[in-house]
C-alpha cells in the first residue's frame, strides 16, 4: 500500500517553497494521490531555460519503497530522455532509489539531469548522437523544441495565425483548426498538414 | 589374443610361478591404491544441515583476523564470494577501509540518537512522522528511521531477491544492514520471511563461492559440494551422482567441457538427421515433399506424379533417353553445391564414425554393469568350492578397471572427434602435425581398447568351474591386464594434457586421470 500520509506531507512540503525551486507537485485527479503531474522549471542557462516541463508521476504500491515512475508529457531533446516516449535514464528513479528520497527530491535530480546530460548512458541514441558529434546543432535543436513545445502562451492568437497563414494555409481554415485544437500551434501544424 | 598384455615391455611382472610373489603383488597393488586415497583432495559434501557449520571456519578465519562481528564478517564474505584468499590480498594491498568500503562494512562506532534521547520523540526521515525513540533503529552506519520503515523496505528487499545486500534506507549510504536488526524486525511482521531471509544468506555460500556448487542430481538430493583446490575435477556426491564440477554435466574426462557440451549438443539434437536430410532427399517442385531416390536414373518421379531432375531438381517433362529429359537441360556444373554436399557428407560419416565407437563402448558399458551379479554368483561359488580361499578382491577390482576404461574410452572418442575434426580449434596446426598427433593420439586410444577388450573377455570366463591351477593363471591375467589398462589410461590422460590440449585455442583442462575412480565426497566433520 502506498504511504498517502508521507504522499500528502510531501505535497505540502513541496508547496511551501514553489517560490524558490520552482518545482510543483499536483495530484492528477482530486480522488486519488497515486497519479501526480510534476512541474519543473528548465535550468537557467541550458537550452531549456525558460520552458516549463511537465512530467507524468505515478506512485508504485511500495512507494516510498520503490521508486517513483516518472515520464516527461512535455517533448524534450535530451540524450537521457526519449523524444519519442518522454521516458527518463536516471540512475535514482532505479537501482539508486532511496526511502529517504522524496517526489521533490526526485525531480530536481530530473532537473539537474538536463543541465547535465550524460551521453554516454544514453536513452535517445539519436539525440545522443548528435550531443556527441554536432554539439551545436543539438543545441540549437534543444532550444528549438523547448520553444515549441515548452512554452505554453509564447504567442498572441493572431501572431499564431499569421504564422500559419505565412505557411501557406488558408486563413479560415487556421482559424478554425487553432481553435480545434486548443490555441496549440504545433497541434494546428500537425492537424493542417495532415488533412 | 590372450598374449598380448605378456608382450607389453613395460609390463615388469613377466614371472609369477611363485606364489610368493604373486601374494607380493597384490600387497603392492593395495599399497598403491592406499597412497592414491590419501592424495586425493579433500571433496565435502555440505548438506542442510551443515551449512551453516560448512561457512564457520571461513568467517571465524575472517573474524579473528579482522576482529570483526560475525555478521560484518558474512558481509565481508558475500561481498567478496567467499574467497578468502582475495579477500586478504585486498586487505594487505588496499588496507582495511577500502575493503570494508566497498563491502559496504561500517565498523565505527556511533552515537545513537534514538537511545541519547530515549524519552523523547524522533522524526523518521521516510514516512515523516514524530515517533517515539524506542520504535527507531539505527543501523552501524548511524542513520536511523522507525521500525515500521525499516520493516517496510526489508519486506521489499528480500522479495526482490537482495537479501545478501539489503542497503540502508539513506541516499547514497551503501552499508549492509545488520542482519540480526533484520532479522528481528522482518520476524515480528512475517515469520516465513524471515526464514527466506535466513536461508538466502545460508545459501549465498553454494551460490556465490566459485568452490561450492548444488549436486545437479535430479530430483535434488538437496546436498552440495565444496572442493578444495582446482575446478576442473570430477566428484561424486553422497546421493551417489557422479559428476565434472566444472561443467555439472555428467563425468566425461579425457573430453574437455566444451567439447563435451557440443558433443551432447551434436547427438541430442537433429542436425544429423537433417544433414541427412538435405544430402540425401530434394524437395518436389510441386509438392515440395521430401523425396528419396531409391534408385534408377536422374528422372524421378514424386509421388504427387511430378517428374524432375534429381541432378538439379527442376520440374521436367516425363519421357527421357540416357543422355537428355524433355523439356530440361541441368548439365552446367555448379562448384559450390557440390562442395557444400561433398562436405556434409563428410562431416557425417565423421561423426556416425566417431559416435558408433561411442555408442558402442556405453553399451558395452551397460552390459558390464550386468556382470558384476554373475561375477558375485562366481565368487560364492568359489567359495564354497574352497573354504580357504577367500581372497577375490582381485575380481571386483578387475571389474571396476574395466568399467573405468570404457567410460574414458567412449569419452575419447567424443574428444577426438573435436580434436581432430574441422571445426578448427587448433591453433594453426598444419595437416602435417595434426597427423603426427592423431596418429599418437589413435596409438594410445587403439593401446587402450585391445586391453580392455581382453580384460572383458576374461572376466567373463566361467573361471567359477575351473582347477585351482587354472584359476590361478586368470587371476594373474586379470591383476595383469587391470594394471596395464590402468597404465594405458594413465598414459593416455598425460598425452591428452601435455600434447593435445596445449594446441586447442581455447585453454581447456581436463580432470586429471586417478586410478581410484572418481572423488567422492566426504561428510563435513562437524
Amino acid at each position: 500500500m502506498i504511504d498517502f500520509a508521507r504522499v500528502q506531507k510531501e505535497l505540502q512540503e513541496c508547496s511551501k517553497d514553489i517560490e524558490k525551486s520552482g518545482i510543483k507537485v499536483t495530484p492528477k485527479s482530486d480522488s486519488s494521490l497515486s497519479r501526480l503531474i510534476g512541474t519543473i522549471p528548465g535550468p537557467v542557462g541550458t537550452p531549456y531555460e525558460g520552458g516549463i516541463f511537465q512530467i507524468d508521476i505515478s506512485l508504485p504500491d511500495g512507494y516510498p519503497f520503490e521508486p517513483p515512475k516518472m515520464q516527461f508529457t512535455t517533448k524534450v531533446w535530451h540524450p537521457n530522455i526519449s523524444s519519442q516516449s518522454g521516458a527518463i535514464c536516471l540512475d535514482v528513479l532505479k537501482d539508486q532509489w532511496s526511502p529517504a528520497l522524496t517526489l521533490k527530491t526526485a525531480l530536481l535530480s530530473v532537473q539537474a539531469l538536463l543541465s547535465a546530460p550524460q551521453p554516454d548512458d544514453p536513452q535517445d541514441a539519436v539525440v545522443a548522437q548528435q550531443y556527441l558529434k554536432h554539439y551545436q546543432t543539438f543545441v540549437g535543436t534543444a532550444r528549438y523544441w523547448t520553444e515549441s513545445f515548452a512554452k505554453s502562451s509564447s504567442l498572441g492568437v493572431e501572431e499564431k495565425v499569421q504564422k500559419l497563414v505565412e505557411m501557406g494555409f488558408p486563413e479560415a481554415s487556421v482559424r478554425s483548426t487553432l481553435e480545434s485544437v486548443g490555441g496549440d500551434e504545433n497541434l494546428a501544424l500537425e492537424k493542417l498538414c495532415s488533412g | 589374443m590372450g598374449d598380448c598384455t605378456n608382450s607389453d615391455d613395460d609390463s615388469v611382472y613377466h614371472d609369477y610361478d611363485s606364489g610368493d610373489d604373486e601374494d607380493q603383488y597384490v600387497e603392492l597393488q593395495r599399497l598403491e591404491y592406499d597412497t592414491f586415497i590419501s592424495k586425493d583432495p579433500v571433496i565435502t559434501v555440505i548438506t542442510k544441515e551443515s551449512l551453516l557449520a560448512a561457512q564457520r571456519e571461513d568467517l571465524s578465519n575472517v573474524m579473528e583476523v579482522l576482529s570483526l562481528k560475525e555478521h560484518h564478517a558474512r558481509t565481508l564474505l558475500i561481498h567478496y564470494c567467499w574467497d578468502v584468499d582475495k579477500l586478504l590480498a585486498i586487505l594487505v594491498e588496499k588496507g582495511k577501509d577500502e575493503l570494508y568500503r566497498k563491502a559496504g562494512v561500517t565498523s565505527v562506532e556511533h552515537d545513537n540518537p534514538a537511545s541519547s534521547k530515549l524519552s523523547s520523540m524522533v522524526s523518521c526521515n521516510v514516512c515523516i512522522e514524530e515517533v517515539p525513540a524506542a520504535n527507531v533503529t539505527t543501523m552501524d552506519c548511524g542513520h536511523y528511521f522507525c521500525n515500521d520503515c525499516w520493516t517496510e523496505h526489508f519486506i521489499v528487499k528480500i522479495n526482490e531477491g537482495q537479501s545478501r545486500r539489503i542497503t540502508c534506507m539513506e541516499y547514497q549510504c551503501d552499508a549492509i544492514c545488520d542482519e540480526e536488526k533484520v532479522r528481528t524486525l522482518v520476524n515480528a511482521r512475517d515469520p516465513n520471511l524471515a526464514e527466506k531471509f535466513d536461508r538466502f544468506l545460508l545459501e549465498s555460500y553454494i551460490e556465490d563461492s566459485r568452490k561450492v556448487k548444488w549436486c545437479p542430481s535430479v530430483p535434488h538430493c538437496g546436498n552440495a559440494i565444496r572442493i578444495e583446490d582446482d575446478v576442473v575435477c570430477e566428484v561424486q556426491c553422497t546421493c551417489g551422482v557422479q559428476f565434472c564440477f566444472n561443467c555439472l554435466s555428467e563425468t566425461h574426462s579425457p573430453c574437455p567441457c566444451f567439447m563435451w557440451a557440443l558433443w551432447v549438443k551434436k547427438c541430442q539434437d537433429d542436425s544429423e538427421t537433417l544433414n541427412y536430410i538435405s544430402f540425401h532427399t530434394k524437395h518436389c517442385p510441386k509438392c515440395h515433399k521430401l523425396v528419396e531416390k531409391n534408385g534408377g536414373c536422374n528422372l524421378v518421379n514424386c509421388i504427387c506424379g511430378q517428374p524432375f531432375c534429381w541432378l538439379c531438381g527442376e520440374a521436367t517433362g516425363r519421357t527421357h533417353t540416357y543422355a537428355f529429359i524433355e523439356g530440361h537441360s541441368c548439365g552446367r556444373f555448379k562448384e559450390e553445391t557440390k562442395e557444400k554436399n561433398e562436405r556434409a557428407k563428410k562431416d557425417l560419416f565423421r561423426h556416425i564414425h566417431y559416435h558408433n565407437r561411442y555408442k558402442a563402448h556405453m553399451d558395452s558399458l551397460k552390459l558390464e554393469m550386468k556382470l558384476q551379479t554373475s561375477l558375485e554368483g562366481k565368487i560364492l561359488a568359489l567359495e564354497e568350492r574352497d573354504s580357504t580361499n577367500r581372497e577375490f578382491d582381485w575380481l571386483t577390482k578387475g571389474l571396476f578397471r574395466l568399467s573405468r576404461s570404457r567410460k574414458i574410452l567412449a569419452y575419447s572418442y567424443a574428444f577426438a572427434f573435436y580434436m581432430f575434426g574441422e571445426e578448427n580449434f587448433n591453433r594453426n596446426l598444419s595437416a602435417e602435425e595434426k597427423l603426427i598427433k592423431l596418429n599418437l593420439f589413435e596409438n594410445q586410444q587403439q593401446q587402450l581398447e585391445a586391453n580392455v577388450e581382453v580384460l572383458s573377455s576374461f572376466l567373463e570366463e566361467p573361471f567359477d568351474t575351473y582347477p585351482s591351477h587354472k584359476l590361478m593363471l586368470v587371476k594373474i591375467k586379470i591383476l595383469d591386464l587391470s594394471r596395464t589398462v590402468d597404465n594405458i589410461c594413465k598414459k593416455l590422460y598425460e598425452c591428452i594434457e601435455n600434447d593435445l590440449l596445449s594446441s586447442l585455442l581455447k585453454a581447456s583442462g581436463i580432470a586429471s586421470y586417478k586410478s581410484t575412480g572418481v572423488n567422492k565426497a566426504l561428510e563435513l566433520a562437524c
